[in-house]
């Protein structure tokens, strides 16, 4: 009975990618290269092609210190592959930053917009080019209609999206927009960082990661470590092709749903 | 003291002149009427007649504070002759209200002469300014005030007298400037006048019967001009980097569009594009007669830009050249680069905007990815309050920021960063411009960069806190 039902769930969850992926080529998917990361993710990875949501709690809206460095780790892997874009309303985003978390700023083109709407509207502009891998964008908040569109900029070139939620400084509160179009949605903190015994100052940057939500996969928190910051003269990059500068460091324990069954799922 | 900078026809009748002492003027007319001079608005003022008569030549140069010059070789044909030209531009500058003279030579030197000083509307036969010039007062050959008058009080009162001189003794009385303004006016000299639009080939005029007013029409046109622009550019293998639209209005206001390419390019449909969104801040008023597009920074392109149906080495070219154009012409040239380095050790130095595409200008050495800097570089340091640190070179305990207290966990520093003396008069370089930061790192896990200000010299005044950073 079991081989006959696990037939039939993988044939209805083929059936179930196939409606999602509407006909499009799929882009793929960049794996943390973590069983206990990547099994969350539909397809064994953070989705490529598709756009993604990043969020801190308290300061960090106005900040987006730990968000972004987050998000620059993340989408470090694709700036080999083509050109990013970094989409913002404060220019405060320091390129010797940026390498020392291991993000070639020589492929980052970064973007002033005076508001909310120009920004959403330049990351579309950006994300339908060809030859630009990544485009992350500094947004307050993004409703259904302005995420449709961005997932349809995605799907046209097959390029991924990264929106960091940022509030200007000394802004008002905003409501939270109902739904999201979001691939994934991420809510970033920074952590304290671990030292080997008998070595003084800061440890390597560790972040609180938790999954809130991921289409066709799990939540999950995390604990992450950045171990080739501020280290190597190009950290984690061609060198290494192919492994994720961020490493898992724990599973945290407050997760939301019991762990389910291993997921597997064939590329449709 | 208050002087006349300029006075009225009506008011030179009664004898007064610019120069003239405000107080002596008004003893000499209790009834006159003055107003404060402008200089920028005329100045302005004068910018925008010369931008009008890029209508009449493409070679204008603005003479402050009060000519222009206009470069006529090869265009008065276009009016049936240079007295057909004077007339048209007579009339047009008259149904503008603006009081002028204007006559035509061969040289600056000498139409500068005619003006201020000969007939109005002469026009100098070419080769012919001589007999024209020698009855005028040798201040029309635009010398300094001191030396035309000294050259009046030694009885010399007309141009041909000079002319006369024999040119040696002249030229030590009164110096080789004055010998050398005598040449330019008789076109024994050139004379290099900065035009206020380098005259370029890579001009295109389209000119209407009736004339348009519609927005239709002037995006129509938009593109024609541009098609007729680019097929030159196209014939001849060159490309530009700017475009500058100019619609010349009935009213004779000229409104100048202008857009930048990041790469050199003449696809016509692609630049009426970036122009259509900025054509209705264009006021065509009663109606456009002329409509002109210029090309600047031309450079030769190789390769036919035409759309090939290969994806492969397309991309730079079809894809992110159009989209840092899009939005440079949309959101401005500043609002888009990318981050060079600059040898600086001054953190908020160390990284220039570039533009987007291009080499790189000059090859700095890159960032150093093991000195650790702040993710997010805030431009004005925030001060931090309550800091708690132990003389003389302990990283701080606690502090507050943004009212929020953060005890401080672990820290790493300091990082002693001074100004650059170097720059600078050496007697101005002091410790007080010294920062040591140090990175710190709170219970909660956020990580900062702080710097003190100073070193501890006095104990009553202590050195203040800053944060100028965070890691995240």
């Amino acid at each position: 009975m079991s081989d006959f039902r696990a037939g039939r769930l993988d044939a209805v969850r083929a059936k179930i990618a196939a409606i999602e992926a509407g006909g499009r080529a799929d882009a793929g998917c960049l794996p943390f290269g973590d069983p206990r990361i990547d099994g969350c993710l539909p397809g064994g990875g953070l989705p490529l092609g598709r756009w993604h949501e990043i969020t801190g709690p308290g300061m960090e809206v106005e900040t987006a210190a730990a968000p972004g460095a987050f998000t620059a780790l993340l989408a470090a892997p694709l700036a080999l592959r083509g050109e990013a874009v970094w989409v913002l309303r404060r220019d405060d985003l320091s390129a010797p930053g940026l390498v020392g978390l291991g993000f070639p700023p020589g492929r980052l083109i970064q973007v002033c917009v005076r508001d909310e709407a120009e920004a959403l509207s330049v990351m579309e502009d950006a994300l339908a080019t060809v030859g630009v891998a990544a485009v992350i964008g500094e947004v307050e908040a993004v409703d259904l209609t302005a995420g449709r569109r961005l997932q349809l900029a995605c799907e046209k070139r097959g390029a991924t999206g990264f929106l960091i939620r940022r509030r200007p400084f000394g802004g008002q509160a905003r409501r939270e927009a109902g739904g999201s179009a979001s691939a994934t949605r991420w809510s970033v903190t920074s952590a304290p960082s671990e030292l080997p015994a008998g070595e003084f100052g800061l440890g390597a940057p560790r972040f609180e990661v938790g999954l809130e939500r991921s289409r066709g996969g799990r939540t999950g928190r995390w604990l992450f470590e950045a171990s080739g910051a501020y280290e190597l003269e190009a950290p984690n990059l061609e060198g290494k092709h192919g492994t994720h500068p961020l490493r898992l460091v724990a599973e945290l324990a407050d997760r939301q749903l019991a762990p389910a069954l291993p997921l597997h799922r064939t590329a449709a | 003291m208050r002087r006349l900078s300029a006075v009225s026809f009506e008011a030179a009748a009664l004898g007064l002149h610019a120069g003239q002492k405000a107080t002596d003027a008004l003893a000499l007319v209790p009834e006159l009427a003055t107003a404060e001079a402008e200089p920028e608005a005329d100045a302005a003022a004068l910018t925008e007649l010369v931008d009008w008569c890029v209508r009449f030549s493409p070679a204008v140069a603005a003479d402050a504070p009060d000519g222009l010059f206009l470069d006529v070789t090869g265009v008065a044909h276009l009016w049936g002759g240079e007295a057909a030209m004077l007339a048209d531009f007579r009339t047009r500058l008259a149904a503008n209200g603006l009081p002028f003279r204007c006559a035509i030579a061969d040289t600056p030197g000498a139409a500068w002469a005619l003006v201020r000083f000969g007939e109005d509307g002469a026009i100098a036969p070419p080769g012919g300014q001589g007999p024209l010039l020698a009855p005028l007062p040798p201040a029309a050959l635009r010398l300094e005030t001191q030396t035309w008058a000294q050259i009046e009080r030694l009885g010399l009162r007309r141009v041909g007298q000079i002319m006369e001189l024999p040119r040696a003794p002249f030229g030590r009385r009164f110096g080789q400037a004055a010998l050398t303004r005598l040449d330019q006016a008789l076109g024994r000299e050139k004379e290099a006048l900065t035009f206020r639009r380098p005259p370029t080939p890579w001009f295109a005029r389209l000119a209407f019967a009736e004339p348009i007013s519609a927005p239709e029409d002037m995006a129509r046109v938009t593109a024609d001009v541009a098609a007729k622009l680019c097929a030159r550019l196209e014939s001849e293998s060159h490309g530009a980097r700017r475009f500058e639209l100019c619609f010349h209005r009935l009213d004779g206001k000229a409104m100048l569009l202008s857009i930048g390419l990041s790469l050199p390019g003449r696809d016509p449909v692609r630049i009426a594009k970036l122009f259509a969104p900025r054509l209705e801040t264009v006021d065509p008023g009663f109606g456009i007669e002329v409509v002109t597009m210029m090309a600047q920074a031309v450079e030769a392109t190789s390769g036919r830009q035409v759309r090939l149906d290969s994806l492969r080495d397309a991309a730079l070219e079809d894809g992110l050249a159009p989209l840092v154009d899009r939005l440079t012409n949309r959101l401005g040239p500043e609002r888009v680069w990318r981050s060079v380095p600059v040898e600086s050790h001054v953190p908020e130095l160390a990284a220039a905007r570039a533009r987007p595409l291009g080499a790189p200008a000059a090859e700095a050495r890159a960032w150093d990815a093991r000195t650790p800097r702040p993710l997010r570089l805030f431009r004005r340091p925030e001060p931090v309050e309550a800091v708690i640190a132990l003389t003389p070179d302990d990283p701080p305990t606690q502090f507050r920021w943004r009212g929020q207290v953060h005890r401080v966990h672990r820290a790493e520093g300091p990082e002693r960063i001074g100004e650059e003396w170097w720059k600078g008069d050496i007697g101005e370089a002091s410790t007080t411009h010294i920062r040591d930061y140090y990175r710190v790192e709170d219970a909660d896990g956020g990580r900062f960069w702080l710097f003190r200000a100073g070193l501890y010299e006095d104990p009553k005044i202590p050195p203040k806190w800053w944060l100028h950073g965070l890691f995240g």
